[in-house]
């Protein structure tokens, strides 16, 4: 980190998503009144506010918005929680939240808490037996704009590797704030390990970790594996968003020690990191004739447009026999 | 016989392999793709498990090092009593400690075994028995976290994150304090509208205010202890005949909080500055002497900490704090910057014109030495006399190279350092008293102590001069407060600098005299 890759700086967008969605069914009766103010110019959106999840068919949606949007004030205070509803997204363990706008949600392991301050939604799930009352489940908000990881899954990535009951390894964690999504995902069958250098964010991923039993934190260097071996097993996907300019040593030499046959390897580019005098694209395709050197086989490259300049998300299957050359 | 070394951890298991050679197959990956196959081929030997979260603690760290605990060794030992076994490690550096303890094992600790690790690894918990997936992952939970909190807690860099927050704080303070005082004088300026430009020290400013309060108490008030008497009666005879508005007295109990704050703040800041140079004595004697405090520590902050600056080439550091610069040449394809934070090293100041680039260089690469001296030497003393002597070298380069351009620097700037590093050599070999010491660092300060032994000998000449001169010294000093970042003050101390220069030359005359 010769020139101390700027980790931090993506916070600052965080405002492109619309601050208070009320989200949180108990506080929403009050923003009733103003709500209905703006309500004509939301018509397009939030088709299926109504609670009626599913059918959502884009043309019927709009019309009804549009129609609601004149009395939308007085229905936002009758109704509650019903406001936003939850439904899974093509990759499992992660949800969209469709509300106003539509957000990407993962369900929460450790209720009632906010990692970096973002936004939670309670949702009540009738319960599977007859008579049981209502239990409340928890989602929080994942902003594409602060993860990578929901940036890529926002732009369409086509194979995550991680899913309920898989075992991440984290390259980069940081402070833990897309760790904990990831760790959302994986659920309490999967593990998250999450491996950070620095001590300063080691610590806010630590006491993270401490919430979520699904998490191992190891403040270590991701450059020497062999360091942190007593606490990895083998793990089903490396994720890395290390941003150096060795990463792709980085991620072999992990891959190596911890990666399963046929796992996959999802890693973030910064172009700029890597290289700043020649353009993204050059950066990326060489970094990938790297990776197929390390016996990573290219799946899908992603740019990270809108949320990141210069990013890109390249998806990967790592077959330990080599691959077989073309032709 | 062949044995497989298996960290976990739960604890140190050794494996039984029943192919003897089973590290030479080449077909690995096909031989143990599956659980069964893993679970014939590996039989459980020995498990050493951990007595408690503090000995697995202990064990980590150790094998994280490459070291062999002695619980390992006990392991070891128990087995070694059959023929001559083959041991097989998944680190070189923890292989080659075995192998030192002259125990009866071939070690093998090559790449080629990986795909044995992995299989293990994979199939762990088939082959350990009483040990699920659940109570593994619960084991490296527990161990993650307290080898975690125990390298956050034995953190080897805090010593210089103190410095990272001083020298912040330094800079915040600064910037705050310029806030304050601007508005402190436009506040009273109101009142007082004539003070602003006959004192330029803020601090001096607010002090008036606080002992003087309203200005038509100016000539009963003895502003003696903060100007010098010239400047004083200038204020007191400017008060007479002010033009500025009338004030309440709780207008002057407010501007009075606000000038009682910037004097807190500069004594504060004064207290820091000590604090931030005597700990950079401390943890990096060597770069200080070479490019003072403040640049010093504004280079480890910008690293992050004094090894990670340690391990930078001088190249780097020559450019720190020039990214933008940098990044921009880079893509640009120009030249990239001379230099960044080392700018406002005094060695750079003195060199003129394309001289700054060069001695910039020169000094970084110095700079890389003492650092790497400062952060990695085993025994190091805390003199700094290496930082020193490279400060000798680096000066007589910059003589060099100054004087072979002779148009645009005249005599005494060339033949200055010259005179300064012989004096310098002289007496640190004698380790003599430590003002000689401070005589022999041209930094700013001690030139101003020097100053301080030559005034009695000029008593003679006539006293005007002298409170200018006293003036000008005063300045000066408060000007090295505040920093060489600002610019505009750059020429004024240029000016300072040539007319001291000039005392020091004919002070030397005058010692060279008495000496014949």
């Amino acid at each position: 980190m010769a020139f101390g890759a700027p980790r931090g700086g993506r916070g600052g967008s965080r405002g492109g998503f619309g601050g208070d969605r009320g989200g949180r069914g108990g506080s929403r009766g009050g923003f009733g009144g103003a709500r209905g103010g703006r309500g004509g110019s939301r018509g397009g959106f939030g088709g299926d506010r109504g609670g009626r999840g599913g059918a959502r068919g884009g043309a019927r949606g709009g019309a009804r918005g549009g129609a609601r949007g004149g009395r939308g004030g007085a229905r936002g205070g009758a109704r509650g929680g019903a406001k936003v509803v939850i439904e899974p997204h093509r990759h499992a363990g992660v949800f969209i939240a469709r509300g106003k706008e539509d957000l990407l949600v993962t369900r929460n392991t450790a209720p009632g808490e906010s990692v970096y301050g973002e936004k939670r939604i309670s949702i009540e799930e009738p319960s599977k037996e007859e008579g049981a009352p209502a239990t409340k489940v928890e989602y929080r908000v994942w902003n594409p704009f602060r993860s990578k990881l929901a940036a890529g899954i926002m732009g369409g990535i086509d194979e995550l590797g991680i899913a309920p009951g898989k075992k991440v390894l984290y390259l980069g964690a940081a402070s833990g704030t897309s760790v904990s999504h990831v760790a959302d995902v994986v659920g309490p069958e999967g593990l998250v390990y999450a491996v950070e250098f620095s001590h300063r964010p080691g610590r806010e991923l630590i006491g993270m970790a401490k919430k979520r039993p699904n998490v191992i934190p190891i403040i270590d260097d991701a450059r020497h594996p062999q360091k942190y071996r007593m606490l990895i097993g083998m793990v089903d996907c490396v994720f890395a968003d290390v941003a150096q300019p060795d990463q792709a040593r980085i991620i072999a030499l992990n891959s190596h020690l911890f990666l399963k046959d046929q796992g996959t390897v999802v890693i973030s580019i910064k172009a700029n990191c890597i290289d700043s005098t020649v353009d993204a694209e050059t950066v990326f395709a060489r970094e990938v004739t790297k990776l197929r050197d390390e016996r990573i086989k290219p799946l899908e490259q992603l740019t990270l447009e809108p949320y990141e300049r210069d990013h890109c998300i390249v998806v990967g299957r790592y077959i330990r026999s080599g691959i077989k050359p073309k032709n | 016989m062949a044995f497989v070394l298996t960290e976990t951890a739960a604890g140190y298991a050794l494996l039984k392999a029943s192919d003897k050679k089973i590290y030479k197959s080449s077909t690995l990956i096909e031989d143990l793709n599956s659980a069964e196959k893993v679970a014939e081929q590996f039989k459980i030997h020995r498990f050493e498990k951990f007595q408690s979260a503090a000995s697995a603690l202990a064990e980590a760290n150790s094998i994280i090092e490459g070291k062999v605990s002695d619980n390992l060794k006990k392991l070891l030992e128990d087995v070694k009593n059959e023929k001559k076994a083959t041991l097989i490690v998944s680190e070189t550096k923890l292989g080659n400690s075995i192998n030192k303890l002259g125990l009866n094992f071939s070690v093998v600790s090559d790449a080629a075994s990986l795909d044995l690790h992995r299989a293990i690894k994979e199939f762990l918990p088939e082959l350990l028995p009483g040990l699920d997936d659940a109570a593994l992952k619960q084991m490296s939970l527990g161990l993650a976290h307290s080898i975690g909190r125990h390298k956050l807690k034995f953190s080897a860099d805090k010593v210089d994150t103190m410095i990272v927050q001083a020298i912040a704080l330094l800079d915040d303070l600064d910037k705050e304090l310029n806030t304050y005082a601007m508005r402190c004088k436009e506040w009273y300026g109101w009142h007082f509208p004539e003070l602003a430009k006959m004192v330029v020290d803020s601090v001096a400013y607010a002090r008036i205010i606080l002992t003087m309060g309203i200005r038509s108490n100016a000539s009963e008030t003895d502003l003696s202890e903060i100007l010098p008497e010239e400047l004083e009666e200038q204020v007191k005879n400017a008060a007479e005949v002010s033009m500025g508005t009338e004030i309440t007295d709780i207008d002057l109990e407010n501007i009075r909080a606000l000038a009682d704050q910037i004097v807190d703040f500069a004594a504060y800041r004064e207290q820091l500055s000590n604090y931030l140079s005597s700990r950079m004595k401390a943890i990096a004697p060597n770069l200080t002497s070479l490019v003072g405090e403040l640049v010093g520590a504004r280079l480890i902050a910008h690293a992050g900490s004094l090894t990670s600056l340690a391990k930078a080439p001088a190249s780097t550091i020559q450019i720190l704090g020039a990214e933008k610069a940098l990044f921009r040449a880079l893509k640009t394809k120009h030249d990239t910057p001379k230099y960044g934070l080392l700018y406002h090293a005094s060695l750079v100041g003195q060199a003129s014109g394309k001289n700054k680039g060069k001695i910039a260089r020169v000094l970084a690469a110095k700079a890389a030495v003492a650092l790497r001296y400062d952060s990695l030497a085993e025994e190091r003393d805390d003199s700094g006399d290496f930082g020193l002597s490279v400060r000798a070298k680096v000066e007589s380069r910059l003589s060099a190279l100054e004087g072979r351009d002779m148009r645009t620097t005249s005599k005494i700037v060339r033949e200055q350092p010259k005179v300064d590093i012989t004096e310098a050599r002289a007496y640190n070999a004698d380790a003599d008293a430590p003002e000689v010491a401070a005589a022999a660092d041209s930094d700013d300060e001690s030139e101003a102590e020097e100053e301080e032994e030559v005034k009695p000998k000029k008593e003679k000449k006539d006293k005007k001069e002298k409170k200018e001169k006293k003036d000008k010294k005063r300045k000066r000093e408060e000007d090295d407060e505040e920093e060489e970042v600002k610019p505009k003050k750059e020429k004024k101390e240029k000016k300072d600098k040539k007319e001291k220069k000039d005392k020091k030359e004919k002070k030397e005359k005058k010692e060279k005299k008495s000496k014949k």
